[in-house]
């Protein structure tokens, strides 16, 4: 019986873990396009890390934790951070040049420009932080 | 784009109804539990018959009133995610049983295709059953008259500020 039980929720995390799979994939998919698209935003690279984030004027996890995470983030780093910001509605194009689908999106370059992070969601003041630690 | 109404759509029920599909589902299959799918499926059909969200009342009785879960309302369309339901629903059943019948691989197999469109919406933001909805639309079949919010593409969440 309980090895019955173990089975079924190896089989489980399995499947789980191929779900991750193919949504790091996904990702992995996204970073490439941002990485034909990033150098467009730009006349001369900034030589800092770029945040590009996808949003809306209204939609309401943008309003309250995207955007002030990430004026306090800008705070925090000063002119060590250059943040973009896209109206995904205003520029749809745009918004799926980068394969963005929903919002918030929000993709971390490094100073050489290279895409290096994608979140899709809400991404915390904590979490961007870390990430922008390794670039 | 196109000029319809659209109505107010809590996306936090959704998001509920969908978390308690993927969590029930996969106890059910991680402790071999067909009568769990079948609860399931049974949540999913009462939800569909009051169209609303099966597990929906989890939100609205405990998690919204608690704050432990937030609002997330956007102008949209109920009905293709009614839809999504019911498609959920049948495949439930259609799931539970096969499962009752001994056929455990294409129960089981049903039931974690739901679990995996389940998560797409949850977590993807892509509700398949809406997609499919709107793809049936385009044929003006009857009881299929909405199209996708302005600028959303069919099945993905709303982005707000397009369709208002």
């Amino acid at each position: 019986m309980n090895s019955d039980i173990f089975l079924r929720l190896g089989l489980a995390l399995c499947i789980i873990g191929l779900g991750l799979f193919v949504y790091w994939r996904i990702n992995q998919r996204l970073l490439l396009n941002a990485q034909n698209n990033a150098l467009s935003l730009f006349n001369t690279l900034p030589n800092k890390p770029v945040i590009v984030y996808f949003t809306t004027s209204d939609y309401a996890p943008c309003k309250t934790i995207q955007r002030p995470a990430l004026h306090q983030l800008s705070g925090l780093m000063g002119d060590k951070l250059h943040v973009i910001e896209i109206d995904a509605a205003q520029q749809p194009e745009l918004a799926k040049q980068w394969g963005v689908l929903s919002v918030p999106t929000t993709f971390l370059l490094d100073a050489r420009g290279e895409a290096r992070y994608v979140n899709n969601g809400v991404a915390r003041v904590e979490k961007l932080m870390e990430q922008l630690q390794t670039l | 784009m196109t000029s319809q109404t659209l109505q107010k759509v809590d996306h936090s029920v959704l998001k509920t109804n969908q978390l308690f599909i993927i969590s029930l589902n996969i106890l059910a299959f991680i402790l071999n539990l067909p009568a769990l799918a079948a609860f399931v499926a049974l949540v999913m059909g009462i939800g569909s018959a009051l169209k609303t969200p099966g597990f929906g009342f989890v939100y609205k009785s405990i998690l919204k009133p608690r704050g432990w879960m937030k609002p997330d309302v956007l102008n949209d369309n109920p009905e293709p995610h009614r839809f999504s339901q019911i498609l959920g629903f049948v495949f439930m059943t259609a799931g539970s049983l096969a499962l009752f019948l001994g056929s455990t691989v294409l129960g089981w197999g049903l039931v974690w295709l739901v679990i995996g469109l389940a998560a797409l919406n949850a977590f993807g933001g892509f509700c398949v059953g809406c997609a499919v909805y709107y793809w049936l639309a385009r044929f003006n079949l009857p009881g299929f008259g909405k199209q996708p919010p302005a600028g959303t593409f069919p099945g993905m969440k709303p982005k707000a500020s397009t369709n208002i």
